[in-house]
């Protein structure tokens, strides 16, 4: 069989289970979670990807693959279906040697499929995760990559110090190339906070990952091992920065406040973009959304396949909803296919999809000033019964 | 019970709405174009092998249909065919459905895995289970199965072709008539067989007869030499054959039942998919009974209305009874009511445009007003 030789290709993490989602990911996989009323947290690297001329992308997968699987599908609504481009989704696998078996790290994940890789002979791989909502020309980072004859280059954003501690830290000499890597450093000598996004020279990866695997003390991690390793090998590693929005969408509050950072009139992060800034996703064949005589939309993003006829203020209304008559749905997060009926009230929710919402009942509520911020959420396909109080903060 | 379908896109015209799109590209119910009605439903009902036939103007309409992978039509035997005319010395644009059909005839031909032949025009609208015409057609016998739908008729709607059905069996035809309550109107769906379709249509080319529902429904059942069945359709069917009637169609889907016939009925409607983010209601906004599609933004007041994509309603408008194309922005304080307005139309601040109901202004596409 032909593969055409690529200068880049793109290799996506979306096997985490996402735990601090809770009950949004029993059941789906992190990836798969809905963002921004039609899209899935994957649309953002994969688009990305077909933004930045990546045409090959293979895509780690590990915990309930299923929806994940079913929605990228052959990679149509990413345009990589076609005769020299592909979403290849790639499962753990077995095998009579030691790449058998379950991903045992992000560096594992990658060790098993080498020859996936080396199919193509790429120049560089780009490795990425599927947890992050941002818009990223990953081109111009191998350029930079290549200007500057690294051998890794990590993108890196500026975060507050107060935060620092929480992400892998790169310290830098004035020219970007990093003299040293801490994982979560109590103490961070600079705020240059890794985005989990990397471009590596394949040769260099290669070996590496052979390397690490015959460490029996390795975690087999891209921030625990290779990284570290390849900078104590003396190896040529580059910061990029960047400087656009980015968010971990990884636990319930962040993933609510990401959804509310799409909202206003000049949003924090803009879907809209044009040609090169467009987010693919797979849509259903929805119809365009009905908003009836009483309803009343204020500050919100409403989807196709709506049907509004209660009361939406500063919310996310995903595709297939239905809003019903004196409901009042306020700071929520509503996921695709969810239905909440007449004079519910629902406020500060993430509502699952597929999820319910019965006659009267009332799902979450106000922040008070200053107070942390309680989130109510409704897992996907569950009902919360006519006429019931799910309180702030709790999750069913 | 295999059937190969053929689609008709250019026999009728709405005036300007139509001089640069054919009837089928024709922009309907804010997210699709006319044909993806006669698309989904012969798609649905597993017909793959599709000749679609245009006579001009077709240009949108390849661009939107492409090679029918929204509608799972992309394969690599049989699936979708694009039927326009050679300009040779013998056959300039087709006169009629006959012509175009006789034109049409190696498509016809190709293969044998086909007994019948559905065919479908893009002026009306709806959503049906051709499989049961189908069935319906074979059990009947006749040669001729026309689905119709049965409409209150009161002398002002002109038919392609009406039926006076007694007890199941058509007592009388009219074609391009002004019908009253005794016709029921043809909803130009027939079903036949494909080895009759080809004899007919030859023999009638010999004769240079070209028109369908006069020479080979009617004027062939008049003469008894053609049999016709009558499938009549439940489900609503929008007939979009004047200005009028694709206004006051376009606006009865902000009737609940009618969308849910028309979108849930049988199965889904699949249009071409456009990347729009969901649409953004704005802190000043005002949407009543509306249809929104994806990508606008709206800050103003829209009441009664089709939004497609990616309309701007800026702050203070007020848009009443309109029907509004992808990509038009509605200017800060602009008034309208009864209008339609193609794609990329720019009304500017303050502007006023009011039509009527019987004949709302049109906007040509890229104009500013």
């Amino acid at each position: 069989m032909y593969f055409q030789k690529k200068r880049v290709i793109a290799m996506l993490l979306a096997g985490g289970q996402g735990s601090r989602l809770y009950v949004l990911t029993r059941k789906t996989a992190k990836p798969a979670v809905p963002f921004g009323g039609k899209y899935r947290i994957i649309d953002f690297p994969l688009s990305n990807c077909v933004n930045s001329g990546i045409d090959t992308v293979g895509i780690l997968t590990q915990y309930q693959p299923l929806e994940l699987n079913e929605y990228i599908g052959n990679g149509q609504p990413w345009g990589l279906n076609k005769t020299h481009s592909c979403a290849q989704v790639l499962p753990p696998y077995e095998r009579n040697d030691k790449k058998s078996g379950w991903y045992e790290g992000t560096a594992n994940a990658i060790y098993k499929n080498i020859d996936f890789v080396d199919r193509f002979d790429p120049d560089y791989v780009v490795v990425l995760s599927g947890d992050h909502i941002y818009k990223m020309d990953y081109n111009a980072m191998v350029e930079y990559h290549i200007a500057n004859n690294a051998a890794c280059t990590i993108a890196v954003r500026n975060v507050p110090l107060a935060e620092a501690s929480r992400f892998g830290i790169l310290n830098t000499n004035p020219d970007n190339s990093i003299y040293e890597f801490e994982e979560k450093p109590k103490q961070p000598k600079s705020t240059n906070a890794s985005m989990g996004i990397y471009c590596f020279s394949w040769k260099v990866l290669r070996d590496a990952l052979i390397a690490d695997e015959a460490d029996p003390n390795s975690s087999k991690d891209f921030g625990k091992n290779i990284i570290p390793n390849l900078l104590a090998d003396g190896h040529k590693m580059m910061a990029y920065n960047f400087d656009g929005y980015w968010k971990d969408v990884g636990t319930i509050a962040s993933l609510w406040e990401a959804n509310m950072e799409l909202l206003g009139k000049e949003p924090e992060f803009q879907l809209r973009g044009g040609k090169r800034e467009t987010i693919y996703a797979r849509n259903d064949a929805h119809p365009a959304a009905y908003i009836d005589d009483d309803a009343k939309i204020i500050d919100a993003l409403v989807a196709e396949g709506s049907e509004v006829y209660g009361t939406v203020k500063h919310s996310v209304i995903s595709v297939g909803c239905t809003i019903g008559e004196g409901a009042l749905v306020e700071d929520s997060v509503v996921m695709p296919d969810v239905v909440i009926e007449a004079n519910a009230i629902v406020r500060h929710a993430i509502l699952g999809e597929g999820s319910k919402v019965g006659k009267g009942a009332v799902v979450g509520g106000a922040f008070a000033e200053g107070d942390e911020k309680k989130i109510s959420v409704v897992a996907k396909d569950a009902v919360v019964e006519a006429n019931t109080v799910l309180l702030p903060g709790e999750m069913l | 019970m295999n059937a190969m379908g053929l689609i008709f896109t250019n026999d009728a015209s709405l005036g300007e709405l139509t001089n640069k799109r054919t009837m089928a590209s024709l922009p309907f119910g804010g997210r699709y174009r006319q044909v993806d009605f006669a698309l989904s439903n012969l798609s649905c009902a597993g017909i793959k092998h599709i000749g679609i036939i245009s006579r001009h103007s077709y240009q949108s309409l390849m661009n939107h249909v492409g090679d029918g992978e929204e509608w799972g039509l992309e394969l690599e035997e049989g699936g979708l065919e694009f039927l326009t005319p050679f300009a040779h010395s013998t056959v300039g644009t087709y006169r009629g459905k006959l012509e175009s059909i006789a034109n049409a005839m190696d498509f016809l031909e190709y293969g044998d895995e086909e007994d019948y032949v559905v065919m479908i025009d893009s002026a009306v609208l709806c959503n049906i289970d051709l499989n049961k015409v189908i069935e319906a057609h074979i059990a009947s016998g006749k040669d001729v199965t026309v689905v119709a739908k049965k409409l209150p008729c009161n002398g002002e709607k002109k038919v392609d072709l009406g039926l006076a059905v007694e007890n199941g069996e058509i007592t009388e035809m009219v074609v391009d008539y002004d019908a009253d309550g005794k016709y029921i109107p043809s909803m130009d769906i027939f079903v036949v067989g494909k080895k009759w379709l080809i004899q007919s249509v030859k023999a009638l080319a010999a004769r240079d007869k070209f028109h369908m529902d006069r020479d080979l429904v009617m004027g062939g059942w008049r003469k008894g030499l053609v049999t016709v069945n009558v499938y009549e359709h439940e489900g609503a069917a929008l007939f979009n054959e004047s200005v009028e009637e694709y206004f006051n169609n376009s606006l009865s889907l902000i009737d609940k039942d009618v969308r849910a016939d028309l979108f849930g009925a049988n199965h889904p409607i699949y249009t071409k998919v456009r990347d729009r983010v969901p649409t953004y209601y704005g802190v000043n906004s005002e949407v009543e009974d509306c249809l929104v599609a994806d990508g606008c933004m709206l800050d103003g007041e829209v009441e009664n209305s089709i939004l497609f994509r990616q309309v701007t309603v800026e702050k203070d408008a007020e848009v009443e009874d309109c029907i509004i194309m992808n990509d038009t922005v509605i200017g800060e304080g602009a008034k309208l009511k009864y209008a339609i307005l193609d794609k990329n139309v720019t009304v500017s601040a303050g502007a006023k445009l009011y039509g009527t109901k019987k004949s709302p202004v049109y906007i040509k596409r890229g104009e500013t007003v």
